[in-house]
């Protein structure tokens, strides 16, 4: 192995120190737009941490794949006869074609396209067209499977997984404190998430940070970005909605964080409005969470929008909202592929269910009415950082400087914020500049 | 094929084109006025699947649209108060219909099968196509045609851009 010391990532490395500045709230447009801090990231944060594959429920029966990627690289996932899940490197072993060319499916091997290698689904080479003859014989199938990714590991039915061997586990990457809040999403659902359709894929012209960076808790843009969702009645008065942020180790963020007690009433409103079904359907929920969780997370009952570091967004207003994935797949360092899944609670009626799917559409997704104007921000946005002028002028990330830990909300974990604050913008950037500054070992 | 059947396809194109006049030029009263009260509006999500595991799309799978006319006429009204950044100002569009299928149906309707390709272009530089088919089901009463059902289908596996424009 060589050290990464001695590789070119360390030029575009060095001086990120003073390009990124969290503790003073400035961020440089050179890391929204150059090649070589690019091809950083995909080292040192996308093959260092964990990444979402998929869920459970999409790898039901031994034989069903699915494919993603991590950071550029495309994988996929199986389920073997075994009942293993294991994620590899979606390109032959010989030269490098994609063995499997579709989204999802049910297989027992995968047969390159080009010169017919097949691989069982668990990534072992088990045929090669004439080896006896064209390799006489000596061809060493052993050494030549798909690469696997070492660390698969899942939570609650989440798939993940890291290049890194020397990951810390999963769990305690995403740390307790933000599982104390987002286990309302995975707890509350009275049979289960399941996953309710496709996965949308869409393109936006512009560096995958800025769509992180937004979810982990830039709350203050809805006020104006989404003011036609509050100018049509699409949502109440946002003051009503939540009161918080937080953040947490290892870069993660949250937004529309609720007192005790606001999601819920929030819920119980959309109730009375859809129906007898709904207002029973938050009772059964709210009996299960408080069954399933501590007394102090079931009152606080729903979630609002986060980001897990790096580039995996999620989504969740209460029980009637679906659970959003946002996959920002970075394809170089002016455009990603946007990546969306829902899941929503199998064992809700299904008036409610078709409630929170269409609602998702008409929301946050490829044609809602939220999701295309933040995709415009992001855009101008990285089209801006590009001008010579333009980049001597860094980001602001100053709102609450200064005033970080002055909020608490009794057993409330994490590092909380006031509603309108960037302290989780720069706790995304200073785990960003840690890892972008840390050396490690080649894969 | 018989005349009446010429016929009707003829004023089937022509109200098509006049439906995507009316988007090209951004006139969304008139447009939303071309749908039923109950309209099942309906843009399911394309994937990429093994050749022998074709799959159709089933009602209440996550799709990319799915509404009716109230969520349309939100969308307008959303359009029309000057906060829709993602079409402030506006796209430029061009749409161009073609293979026209028509199939009468029992009653004053009809089946009408097309195809599509919109072009968009917004501000300096960020111009896109989007290709697909629609099929859509007309109500032909006398006061007027009105279209009761509309499914889009979109040829792109991953879309150029999120969606602003109608189809
Ligand atoms: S590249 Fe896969 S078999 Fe040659
Ligand atoms: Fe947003």
């Amino acid at each position: 192995m060589t050290s990464i010391s001695e590789r070119p990532v360390d030029a575009a490395a060095a001086g990120l120190h003073d390009l990124v500045k969290p503790d003073e709230g400035v961020v440089s447009r050179t890391v929204f737009i150059d090649e070589a801090i690019y091809r950083t990231e995909l080292d040192r944060i996308f093959t260092k941490t964990w990444l979402f594959i998929g869920h459970e429920s999409q790898l039901r029966a031994p034989g069903d794949y699915l494919t993603n990627f991590m950071g550029e690289d495309p994988v996929i996932a199986t389920r073997g006869a075994d009942g293993g899940i294991r994620v590899m490197l979606n390109s032959c072993a010989h030269r490098g074609m994609a063995v499997c060319t579709t989204d999802a499916g049910t297989s027992k091997f995968f047969r390159c396209p080009y010169h017919g290698w097949t691989y069982s689904n668990n990534g072992d080479l088990i045929g090669v067209p004439r080896a006896d003859t064209v390799y006489n014989g000596e061809l060493d199938k052993s050494r030549l499977g798909l690469k696997a990714v070492p660390r698969v590991e899942i939570y609650k039915g989440f798939i993940f997984a890291n290049w890194d061997e020397d990951a810390i586990p999963l769990v305690d990457y995403l740390g307790a404190d933000q599982l104390w809040y987002l286990d309302l999403a995975f707890e509350a659902p009275l049979g289960g998430l399941e996953v309710i359709g496709p996965t949308m894929k869409f393109r936006i012209k512009a560096n995958w940070k800025l769509a992180a960076e937004n979810f982990a808790g830039d709350d203050y843009h809805v006020l104006y970005t989404h003011g036609s969702a509050f100018q049509i009645g699409f949502l109440p008065d946002y003051d009503l909605l939540a009161d918080y942020i937080a953040n947490f180790d290892h870069g993660h963020g949250m937004g529309d964080i609720s007192k005790p007690g606001r999601a819920y009433q929030n819920d119980v409103g959309m109730a009375q409005f859809l129906g007898p079904e709904a207002i029973e359907y938050v009772a059964a929920v709210r009996e299960r969470l408080q069954a399933r969780v501590s007394p102090l997370q079931a009152e606080m009952h729903g979630l609002g929008e986060g980001n897990i570091f790096p580039n995996l967004s999620w989504i969740k207003f209460g029980v009637f909202h679906v659970f959003g994935l946002f996959q920002w797949h970075p394809k170089g360092p002016g455009e990603m592929e946007v990546w969306q899944t829902a899941f929503f609670d199998s064992g809700a009626p299904q008036s409610i269910k078709d409630f929170a799917r269409t609602q998702m559409s008409q929301e946050n997704a490829a044609a809602g009415i939220f999701g295309q104007d933040d995709g415009e921000n992001f855009e101008q946005i990285t089209e801006s950082a590009r001008g010579f002028v333009s980049q001597t002028r860094d980001f602001n990330y100053a709102m609450g400087l200064g005033h970080e830990g002055e909020i608490q909300e009794e057993g409330y974990p994490g590092r909380l914020g006031p509603h309108f604050s960037e302290q989780n913008h720069r706790n995304f950037y200073r785990y960003w500049l840690e890892l972008m500054t840390t050396p490690g070992e080649q894969k | 094929m018989t005349a009446h059947l010429t016929d009707l396809r003829r004023d089937v194109e022509d109200f098509l084109y006049r439906e995507a006049k009316m988007l090209d030029e951004q006139r969304y009263d008139e447009w939303l006025a071309l749908f039923t009260a109950d309209v099942r509006y309906w843009m399911p999500i394309t994937e990429t699947r093994e050749v022998r595991q074709p799959r159709d799309h089933v009602p209440g799978e996550w799709a990319l649209m799915e509404e009716d006319s109230r969520f349309l006429a939100k969308r307008m009204e959303r359009l029309a108060g000057g906060l829709a950044h993602s079409e402030q100002p506006r796209s430029r569009t061009r749409r161009f219909i073609s293979n026209v299928l028509v199939t009468p149906g029992p009653d004053d309707d009809l089946v009408a099968e097309s195809n599509f390709i919109v072009f968009q272009s917004r501000r300096a530089n960020s111009e896109q196509f989007f290709v697909g088919s629609r099929r859509d089901r007309i109500l032909t009463s006398a006061e007027g045609w009105k279209i009761a059902e509309r499914t889009v289908l979109l040829d792109h596996r991953v879309l150029p851009r999120a969606i602003s424009i109608f189809f």
